[in-house]
């Protein structure tokens, strides 16, 4: 840890740091501590690790768009493994082996699954000195310069299995087999042409499966493998949730951050039967001690997890299905948030049950990927069918453009700013005007997408700190009125939680106090600020929220150019 | 009647020491190794420094606590960082630190954001975790604060603080709360594979073990993990199945991706081959968790007793003087004393004791009870009375078969043999393949002159693993061969 304090540099540690650690603190949600009874460390009985939690398990986002180069076709990208650090080794990122990797298709809105496709891993360690640990804690990922995915020099790879399950007829069938995993970008140095791995690892299947039986489908593409996350957002904005500034957004931070992708591009008659419209959303479910497959992951839609299921119910989310969902519906009749957002920045919360919640997150929206028939249920709904005449918009349809959230997700779409708004009421008439301004005040990812499938930008390289992109963004972090928080110094002087009796002199409470204070002091003010934030500038949520006063933010997205190696990393 | 000795307040003599408590000795002689004793004089200096240091570490430990208040962090030794820039050779899969890093990381972000429960208990947690990977029980009271700090701020549906309290009560051996806070926890989110854990641990540990078995079940059902599986696969070798929870294990340890994991599930399969006496297997899977993670203790330890076995006693000294270096451990100096009187190095046991000793009060002083394992200590090395009250105070808390193991043993080197007896049973109800257990009923027995029963006993403890204690296996083995050898 020290070590990595020193490589963000002065100005960025406590930004990334925070950024991580709430991050972290959401992507342990359902992974809580169990802990094993030890500390004295006796022989008297066992003692057990604890759940860190399961990234490798662990969905972030997924995506399903119309493929702007193909539009005979749609893609679906799911993500896993957050926050990978590139830099942050000795570490790679490999899929897990016991899990099965899956999204799942409802195409007749009965909230159950008719198609699946499905990714196992396995992994394929080049017998030898890399194929266990070495003396040093650690086992070679590659031991010279990597030029193609059968390098040599390549010691540990993964390769996969893709499966694809009609349930009408329960029938499976394999479509790629021992397909190539794009590794871990480990270096500039270890793999100096990235992207020709990248592209390598796009694989191709055809109309019949991979063992020659028809599939009676066109064929499409696959990839998996590390990407930058395409999620851009800036997690602070969720600190709302606990009272917390919103002073300093308006930076994504998760810029700089890789994640482990798996995509898939097929034919649109492959997916629909009959209706337009499709609900997509990914499991991963992990095999237990007695052999029977655990669901431990869901996600369909962007934010639900965070902005409308309970923590304590995150859980139960995670284990559900769509058909059984009616269970959530309480708390999209009447969400926390608005409570919460009504209490602390006086935008009042929209009268309650909200039935436009219910469009939002279970059914779709009348006219625009709403199923004919629909069992209400929590899935990323797209309508195949794309709408002509659209003006690109991040906002998606909230922002005119109906080809985007809440109409499936692009990768572009910017759906912190979305949800906000629509949890707010943008859904409903006369709604304050406050609401439409809502938002992190970050309009676009870090990296740029790519035009051709899979779409995802390239990973960062493990010979780029992590840090270094983050610091564009913080420079402008001594500005905040909550200097003493988030952003002063670096050196960690306090440890939180060091004592019971001593951890209220750490600043906690105090800094608890001095950030309600300065947002009730921002209550006050009534500029009102444009929903443009426009380019190169980014509006910091907390004034947006507010409609308060604009506050600058340089946009850090190209202002400030990696500069590799520039922030002091500790070789 | 032949006896087997009480091991009294003077460690070495057990011979005489058994005569003066007024039985009839049958004599066992302490087997003293002439190779060792003699050339490692220069070594048990070195070893006994390492000791003194070991003592000091853990009270500057202490100091750092009830002084230093939020200075008092202690840093644990990170894995290099390799930059990938400019070396073609890149390293990965080491996570040894990932709980420094959690931990870490949630500090930074509590400093900008201390309204933020869900971190607090987190980090509560993760505290509570440092304290199992490192041994150092000055993490409980942070982990007490971080968690208290959790619960003020959302006094409800707070079920990630209420399973860190449970893992915190459970650490400091606290397992009637522990249970308390796993069902509070559990009625706030009853698919917590986290409050399952806890669960498990609590009932387990107050002797209800197959509603700890189901609990764990649970936990494995709502997220399977390699600490479900390692709960699952102690509760397979209670029941002396060995081979199910060598398979438990194996698998976990296929899924394993970090160093930290592998060497946690290579140092299981090796004390499960060690506690069944299949030195090579242990010595293996040891070797192997420190090709993993070459500063795990547990396995340095693991291996010193596997070299003390082999008659290498020079190296099972330094390992073990190692492994307490590392992680000074009760357990680990108590054996380490033992093995140094059963070389005739008693100054230097005695040491060991008083460093075992300071280990004790210091989780007192952390708020962990101990009892159980001073009970332990007291009856081999200490004051008899004592260890039948401490060993008591243990059982009433939390009847499990070692708590049981131990009472009888305290009663038994205290002289009340036919009690002894029923807790010797009670250790033993679920069938537990442990050499100890088996050994301790054995020497009940045969001072109740229950010689066939003892006989029986001795052997199955010498079968299971004829290394299992520095100072009782040898006589264990003069016991047994005066009894007709085994059977």
């Amino acid at each position: 840890m020290t070590a990595r304090t020193i490589r963000y540099g002065r100005h960025t540690r406590p930004l990334v740091a925070g950024a991580v650690a709430l991050a972290t603190a959401t992507a342990l949600a359902a992974a809580l501590p169990a802990l094993g009874p030890n500390g004295a460390g006796a022989s008297s009985h066992r003692e057990a690790p604890q759940i860190l939690g399961l990234p490798q398990y662990d969905t972030t986002d997924v995506y399903a768009f119309v493929s702007p180069d193909t539009p005979d076709t749609v893609t679906m990208i799911a993500n896993w493994i957050p926050f990978e650090e590139p830099a942050g080794g000795p570490n790679f990122y490999p899929f897990a082996t016991d899990a099965r990797y899956e999204i799942n298709i409802d195409n007749n809105g009965d909230a159950r699954p008719d198609i699946v496709y499905r990714w196992t891993f396995r992994n394929d360690r080049t017998p030898g000195p890399a194929n266990s640990f070495t003396g040093n804690g650690t086992f070679l990922y590659n031991n010279g310069p990597v030029t193609s995915l059968n390098d040599e020099n390549l010691l540990f790879r993964q390769s996969y299995t893709l499966s694809r399950l009609d349930a009408k007829r329960d029938s499976w069938f394999t479509l790629l087999d021992r397909a190539p995993v794009a590794p871990s970008y480990v270096g500039k140095a270890s793999m100096p042409n990235y992207a020709g791995l990248r592209n390598a690892a796009v694989k191709s299947f055809g109309s019949t499966s991979a063992h020659g039986a028809p599939t009676g489908f066109a064929g499409g593409k696959s990839f998996a493998g590390q990407a930058d996350d395409p999620f851009f957002l800036d997690l602070r904005v969720f600190d709302l949730l606990y009272g917390g500034d919103l002073s300093e957004v308006g930076s994504d931070t998760l810029a700089g951050f890789n994640v482990n992708t798996v995509a898939l591009q097929v034919p649109k008659k492959d997916l629909t039967a009959g209706d337009n419209v499709v609900g997509i959303w990914s499991t991963t479910s992990k095999r237990n001690s007695s052999g029977d497959w655990v669901q431990v992951s869901r996600l369909g839609s962007p934010l639900v997890n965070e902005v409308v299921v309970p923590y304590h119910r995150k859980d139960r989310f995670n284990h559900s299905q769509p058909a059984n969902d009616a269970q959530f519906a309480p708390f999209v009749l009447t969400p926390e948030l608005p409570k919460i957002v009504q209490a602390v920045y006086g935008i009042p919360a929209p009268a309650t049950p909200r039935n436009d919640l219910v469009a939002a997150f279970l059914t779709g929206v009348d006219g625009l990927n709403k199923p004919a028939k629909v069992t209400p249920s929590e899935m990323l709904r797209l309508n195949v069918n794309q709408f002509s005449g659209q003006q690109d918009s991040r906002l998606g349809v909230i922002g005119g453009d109906k080809n985007g959230f809440p109409n499936g997700r692009r990768l572009t779409d910017d759906v912190v700013d979305i949800a906000l708004q629509v949890v707010e009421g943008k859904l409903l008439p006369n709604h304050p005007a406050a609401v439409d301004t809502l938002g992190d005040g970050v309009d676009v990812n870090d990296n740029d997408f790519s035009n051709v499938f899979p779409y995802v930008a390239l990973p960062h390289s493990g010979s780029d700190p992590r840090g270094a992109a983050a610091a564009n963004s913080t420079e402008d972090q001594g500005k905040t009125a909550l200097d003493g928080g988030a952003s002063t110094g670096g050196t960690p002087s306090t440890e939180p939680g060091a004592g019971s009796g001593s951890s209220d002199s750490t600043g906690g409470a105090a800094g608890g106090s001095g950030g309600m204070a300065l947002q009730a002091e921002r209550a006050s003010s009534d500029e009102p600020m444009s929903s443009a934030t426009s380019m190169g500038l980014a509006a910091a949520a907390g004034l947006a929220l507010l409609g308060g006063s604009a506050w600058m933010w340089r946009r850090r997205r190209h202002a400030h150019p990696v500069q590799p190696g520039q922030t002091g990393t500790v070789e | 009647m032949r006896q087997l000795p009480r091991p009294g307040s003077s460690p070495a003599a057990v011979g005489p020491a058994a005569a003066a408590g007024g039985h009839p000795t049958h004599t066992v002689g302490l087997r003293r190794p002439a190779s060792s004793a003699q050339g490692s004089e220069r070594r048990s200096r070195w070893v006994l420094a390492a000791a003194v240091a070991a003592l000091a570490f853990l009270l500057i430990g202490l100091g750092a606590v009830l002084n230093a208040g939020p200075g008092g962090e202690r840093r644990t030794v990170a894995p290099p960082v390799r930059g990938g820039a400019t070396a073609p050779l890149s390293l990965t899969g080491s996570s040894a630190s990932s709980i420094d890093a959690l931990t870490s990381r949630l500090q930074s972000h509590l400093r900008a954001q201390p309204r933020d429960a869900r971190s607090w208990a987190v980090l509560g947690a993760a505290y509570v975790e440092q304290a199992r990977v490192s041994g150092d029980a000055s993490f409980y009271p942070k982990a007490e604060g971080a968690l208290d700090r959790s619960l003020g701020i959302a006094p409800t549906n707070n079920d990630s603080a209420l399973a860190g309290f449970g893992a915190l009560a459970a650490g400091r051996h606290d397992f009637s709360r522990a249970l308390q806070y796993a069902k509070q926890a559990i009625a706030v989110n009853p698919e917590s594979a986290a409050a399952y854990g806890v669960l498990s641990d609590a009932l387990t540990e107050l002797g209800r073990y197959d509603e700890g078995r189901d609990a764990a079940r649970r936990m494995d059902d709502l997220q399977p993990s390699l600490a479900s599986a390692a709960r699952l696969a102690y509760h397979a070798e209670l029941r002396a199945d060995t081979a199910a929870a060598t398979r438990l294990l194996s698998a976990a340890r296929a899924q394993s991706e970090s160093a930290g994991e592998v060497a946690f599930v290579d140092e299981q399969l090796g004390n499960l081959a060690w506690s069944t006496g299949h030195l090579d297997a242990a010595n293996r899977n040891y070797r192997a968790a420190l090709a993993a993670a070459p500063q795990h203790a547990p396995a340095m330890f693991g291996l010193a007793r596997v070299r003390a076995a082999r008659g290498d006693v020079e190296e099972a000294q330094r390992l073990a003087a190692q492994a307490i270096a590392r992680r000074p451990q009760l357990e680990y100096i108590a054996w380490y004393g033992e093995l140094l009187d059963r070389a005739g190095r008693r100054d230097q046991a005695r040491n060991e004791y008083a460093l075992a000793r300071a280990t004790i009060d210091l989780q007192r002083a952390q708020g962990v009870d101990v009892d159980l394992e001073a009970a332990l200590f007291e009856a081999d090395h200490g004051d008899a009375t004592a260890a039948v009250r401490l060993a008591r105070a243990a059982y009433d808390q939390r009847p499990s078969v070692y708590a049981a193991d131990a009472f009888a043993w305290t009663l038994h080197v205290a002289g009340h043999d036919r009690a002894a007896l029923e807790y010797a049973g009670r250790a033993l109800r679920l069938g537990t393949r442990n050499a100890l257990f088996s050994y301790h009923k054995g020497a009940i027995e045969l001072a109740l002159g229950k010689r066939a029963a003892a006989r029986a006993d001795l052997g199955r403890a010498l079968a299971l693993n004829s290394y299992f204690s520095p100072i009782h296996a040898g006589a264990a083995r003069t016991a047994l061969d005066s009894l007709g050898g085994a059977r």
